[in-house]
């Protein structure tokens, strides 16, 4: 379809895409956008009859959203940070060292890719229920925790592997310690695709919403869990719609970082592509 | 992006097998604990109930009985199973077309439907069940659009088995086009064109050269929705209708709501069961994908 004969065509096919998936894919965003800075907006008006930021002030004033923002940002930052402390050191030693079972221990993270994953979270929902760890911190802690261990150390290994072995090998051989290598030369090459990890496991775990409904609730309340009960229960429609676009937010900053990452092929490559 | 061949290996003495052991130990253990286990749990428990007495436990498919005897859990499993394979149809309908024109096409248009595309990734689904619910739900913008011309209003499908699948289509289009963009990489340009130069038209083109070497990746992305879809639970639990329900949200009422977990991770059994084919195609396509 490309070529230099239909290079002054115009792709009717490319303008048909873009209007359809505009307006199937940023249309319903915006609307949700419009209601958040809607001061009234009643039916059956095309547009809101006052623009203003009278619910954001409501929203934000409410407690119980300040103790999900509270709740979630917490929770990301526990999950994330046990994350790394225990696959960082792991994925190196799938990259660079030998073990009986290297190979089998590093696809068994895949296991939990084979079974549908509100079954599997029921199937441990039913182990936490003997260990009184249904309605706790520590519970929904460790359900986000398992769902971030196949990111945090399938990337890792790849940025490992990725790093130049003369360069440390050189290093060495001018007398650099071991650590003193890892540390001037390893980590800061794998430093940023590392990153970019721990920054995908935050954002998976603030959006994580079945194991934090199903382990956490009524107790352990999200922003998404909060979420769900506006949507089911709140009749002030911009409450939801301020929430939204606070919620959107971690997405929005993975957004700006990851969209390099995502369009190189090798992303669809890890989903089986 | 395999693992490093052994020549890449640092350590060769006798005690470094034991330092990459304990290394991965904590995050293995943890698989074990939480996925392998549950699933092992799951199923034993299930078919060895507790007996009448209180004492003991002895084999018994009563929990299975009962929810292939059961017309509500029936309708249930039924709507999940036309909810998944009506979301894989209308996926692969909708994605193969653009998936093909990010293939062949170049320059700023293709950026842009492309960007338009992956765009879902980045609105969680709850966002998405909010903004459907005020665009195509009761007096929601559509309404207000067709009304503003006089015409009537739609028949919303909030809150009816149609609603889930618009929601679930949407959040699943991004991975879905990456994974047939993917597999139409396998496709040579001089293939098509050699194609083209005896004289087959598009439509032959597509059936004859195209689709057979992507056939795999088109398996690998319904394999990749089906699991998805099968047991979703936010979108299902907020657009759906309250009966019959997706298998989601029947687990977590039945888990939480009427408080029987041995009847919901029945349930659970039973989805893995009707995903293991899918679950293992996956698995391995991923891994395949590693090890190469």
């Amino acid at each position: 379809m490309a070529g230099a004969l239909t290079e002054k065509r115009i792709d009717w096919t490319g303008i048909g895409f873009a209007v359809v998936l505009t307006l199937v894919i940023i249309f319903p965003l915006v609307v949700v956008g419009t209601w958040a800075f809607a001061n009234v907006w009643r039916y059956p008006s095309v547009i809101p009859q006052e623009f203003g930021l009278r619910y954001w002030n409501q929203t934000l004033a409410r407690p119980d959203v300040w103790s999900a923002i509270t709740m979630s940002l917490s929770l990301s930052t526990v999950v994330t940070f046990l994350s790394a402390l225990i696959c960082l050191p792991a994925a190196y030693a799938f990259a660079r060292l030998e073990f009986p079972g290297r190979s089998i221990l590093f696809f068994s993270f895949l296991a939990g890719q084979a079974f549908p994953k509100f079954g599997l979270l029921v199937a441990i929902a039913g182990i936490f229920l003997t260990l009184n760890l249904i309605g706790t911190f520590w519970g929904v802690v460790l359900i986000q925790l398992v769902g971030t261990l196949l990111f945090m150390i399938w990337i890792p290994v790849a940025a490992f592997q990725a790093v130049d072995r003369r360069m440390e090998e050189a290093a060495r051989d001018v007398g650099a310690s071991p650590v003193r290598v890892f540390w001037s030369i390893t980590l800061p090459q794998a430093g940023p695709t590392i990153a970019a990890a721990v920054l995908l496991s935050f954002v998976g775990t603030f959006y994580e919403t079945e194991g934090a409904w199903l382990i956490g609730a009524p107790q352990i309340r999200t922003l998404p869990v909060l979420m769900i009960s506006f949507i089911n229960n709140q009749p002030v429609i911009q409450y939801g719609a301020v929430l939204s676009v606070l919620l959107w937010i971690p997405s929005f900053i993975a957004l700006l970082f990851a969209r390099r990452v995502i369009s190189s092929g090798s992303f669809a490559k890890g989903f089986g592509g | 992006m395999s693992l490093t061949p052994a020549s890449d290996i640092v350590g060769k003495k006798p005690g470094r097998g034991l330092t990459g052991l304990l290394l991965v130990a904590i995050p293995v253990l943890l698989v074990c604990w939480m996925v392998i286990w549950p699933i092992i749990s799951a199923i034993g428990r299930t078919l060895w109930l507790p007996n009448d007495g209180g004492t003991g436990r002895s084999f018994s498919v009563e929990t299975y009985k009962f929810f292939f005897s059961d017309q509500y859990s029936l309708n249930n499993l039924y709507v999940t199973l036309w909810t998944t394979g009506v979301c894989a149809v209308l996926l692969v309908l909708i994605c193969l077309p653009i998936a093909l024109y990010l293939r062949f096409a170049k320059g700023r248009l293709a950026a842009y439907v492309q960007g338009l595309a992956i765009f879902p990734m980045f609105v969680p689904s709850i966002i998405l069940s909010y903004a459907i619910i005020r665009v195509l739900g009761p007096n929601g913008t559509v309404d207000l659009l067709l009304n503003s011309v006089g015409l009537p209003h739609i028949r919303s499908p909030y809150l009816t088995p149609w609603g889930p699948v618009i929601g679930l289509v949407w959040d699943n289009i991004p991975l879905t086009v990456l994974i047939l963009i993917s597999g139409l990489g396998a496709v040579s340009n001089q293939s098509i064109e050699a194609a083209r130069d005896v004289g087959a038209g598009r439509f032959a083109v597509l059936w004859h050269i195209i689709l057979p070497r992507i056939s795999n990746s088109i398996l690998v992305a319904v394999s990749f929705t089906v699991l998805g879809i099968f047991s979703s639970f936010t979108l299902p639990y907020v657009l759906g209708p309250a009966a019959p329900e997706m298998m989601g949200p029947f687990m977590q009422r039945t888990f939480r709501d009427l408080n029987d977990p041995t009847n919901a991770i029945t349930q659970a059994v039973i989805a893995f069961a009707f995903c293991i084919v899918f679950g293992l195609f996956y698995v391995r396509s991923v891994a395949k994908n590693r090890a190469r």
